[in-house]
């Protein structure tokens, strides 16, 4: 069969996975948290049909030969880890990350995932839980008479009882930083896992070593750029037109080719 | 029979492989910093014992547009892309030196830089390796500057320069991975020696050479082209259907 058919298959399906990526970005516009992916493309391998420097007589070669491609694949995602907005939220349990690093939250089998989401909120047991009720991580448990919880820039939690004039110190967040924060995975509810290519968490206080500082009372918008988003999708859009153009006009040919030889 | 038959069916095979050669750069028209490959047509004619009426066409690639693509702003700092001439020296898995255009550039756990498709980024003394950094910085020359862990925002330490090459174009031809590289006649002793006066962008991305328009006119036209060489092959059937004709009543 014409090998453009399936040289252009693959220009459809890698401008098919860039729309599935674009419609998932502009879809948690307003996702807290989330941070945009980028499809990163890269042509296939290429075929010798013919050795330039080949013998075409004794005593001639062919200047230049003939090297096809096979067309083209998305290699991967890249996540951009920039900063989004800080969105003022007066809420005392909202937390947003202004810089590097990440909040951890405990999933239910004790694993610890990574989080640019700090909308918490307190359980029936006075825990901090993120909004799927994983405890935040190193836990944070707030007494019933307590009033006005205060999160410092450091992380220091502290807060207000009854039977206290003085703040009670409840606790320190932790942030973690990878060398390679593209390298997360992204398991949805906004939670990021450790990997090989992540490498493994390097824990600290907020504001210290690199580490971004905690603003109470704010969370972090994503950071889609709609418009940015939509000129993608206008060019995904034509690039995807165009090569199924070379798919119908192979087949055209292949009809051609039926009707007038037989 | 005539022979004209086999010259239309090479013709229309030849060009389904040009036909191959426009749809790959057409698949590759989102593709940063690749370079669309060219397609011509040569005629080589056929030397014997006989009358030299034939010749027959043959497809082959001269070589790939080296122009640059336009550049796209994509904001992210290890993005790079070369401000006019010049190329990216990378190391392929095969530990060849290879040039590339495309520059979005990560660091993986070790903090090696490297391409999208783990290609090792060359600097100054081979791979370019970072130290555990807060932040990094491109600067326009190539250098590689990074905040160390805990440092101060003013405190950048320079690490290392990408190294960026500038062989003659005609001394290129681009391999079986896609990368670019110099042609077996055109190798030099060593290695490519790293140009000073090359400028990256940060924040940019070369966009594919490829001119869509041009690639789909390109795949029509051949179309067409094909469709003639299927009628030569049709009329050299009806002609031998004719003498055929004419012997039988004989």
């Amino acid at each position: 069969m014409h090998p453009a058919l399936w040289v252009s298959k693959t220009g459809l399906s890698a401008q098919d996975t860039n729309m599935s990526t674009i419609s998932n970005n502009l879809a948690n516009v307003n996702t807290t948290g989330f941070k945009r992916d980028r499809a990163v493309f890269q042509d296939l391998l290429y075929q010798i049909n013919r050795q330039p420097g080949g013998l075409s007589t004794q005593n001639s070669e062919l200047p230049s030969g003939l090297q096809l491609g096979t067309g083209v694949r998305v290699v991967g995602t890249a996540k951009q880890f920039s900063q989004g907005n800080l969105q003022v939220t007066e809420q005392p349990l909202d937390m947003a990350v202004n810089g590097r690093g990440f909040l951890q939250v405990q999933l239910p089998d004790g694993q610890i995932a990574y989080t640019r989401d700090g909308q918490f909120q307190l359980n029936a047991d006075g825990d901090v839980v993120n909004p799927d009720g994983y405890a935040l991580e190193p836990a944070i448990t707030v007494p019933e008479n307590a009033t006005n919880i205060t999160i410092g820039k450091d992380g220091t939690v502290s807060a207000v009882t009854d039977d206290q004039s003085a703040p009670v110190n409840l606790g320190q967040i932790t942030l973690v930083d990878f060398i390679n924060p593209q390298g997360l995975q992204a398991i949805g509810n906004n939670l990021f896992k450790a990997t090989n290519a992540s490498g493994d968490p390097a824990e600290g206080e907020p504001g210290l070593a690199g580490l971004g500082t905690i603003e109470q009372g704010s969370v972090e918008a994503s950071n889609v750029e709609v418009v940015e988003e939509l000129v993608n999708m206008i060019t995904t859009q034509r690039a995807y037109e165009m090569n199924s153009k070379v798919v119908s006009t192979t087949d055209q040919m292949l009809q051609f080719i039926t009707n007038n030889i037989g | 029979m005539d022979k004209a038959l086999y010259i239309g069916m090479s013709g229309a095979k030849q060009n389904m492989l040009a036909q191959r050669a426009h749809a790959n750069n057409l698949a590759n028209v989102s593709t940063t910093g690749f370079k669309k490959d060219f397609a011509q047509a040569r005629s080589m004619a056929v030397f014997g014992e006989h009358h030299p009426t034939r010749a027959y066409a043959m497809t082959e690639r001269p070589g790939s547009d080296l122009s640059a693509g336009a550049l796209m702003e994509t904001g992210r700092k290890l993005d790079v892309a070369l401000e006019g001439e010049g190329w990216l020296a990378i190391q392929n898995d095969r530990g060849e030196e290879v040039f590339t255009r495309t520059g979005s550039l990560q660091i993986d756990v070790n903090g090696l830089m490297r391409l999208p498709g783990g290609e090792l980024v060359l600097g100054n003394g081979g791979p370019v390796a970072l130290p555990p950094f807060d932040n990094v910085q491109i600067g326009a020359d190539g250098t590689v500057s990074v905040v160390p862990v805990g440092g101060a925002p003013d405190e950048l330490v320079e690490v290392d320069r990408l190294k960026l090459v500038n062989p003659p174009s005609d001394a290129l031809e681009k391999g079986l991975d896609g990368f670019m590289r110099r042609k077996p006649d055109q190798a030099i002793d060593g290695v490519e020696p790293p140009d000073a006066n090359l400028r990256v962008a940060t924040g940019f991305l070369e966009s594919s050479n490829v001119n869509a328009v041009e690639e789909m006119i390109s795949n029509l036209q051949l179309s067409r082209q094909y469709e003639m060489q299927v009628k030569v092959m049709t009329t050299a059937n009806e002609n031998s259907e004719a003498a055929a004709r004419l012997l039988q009543n004989l």
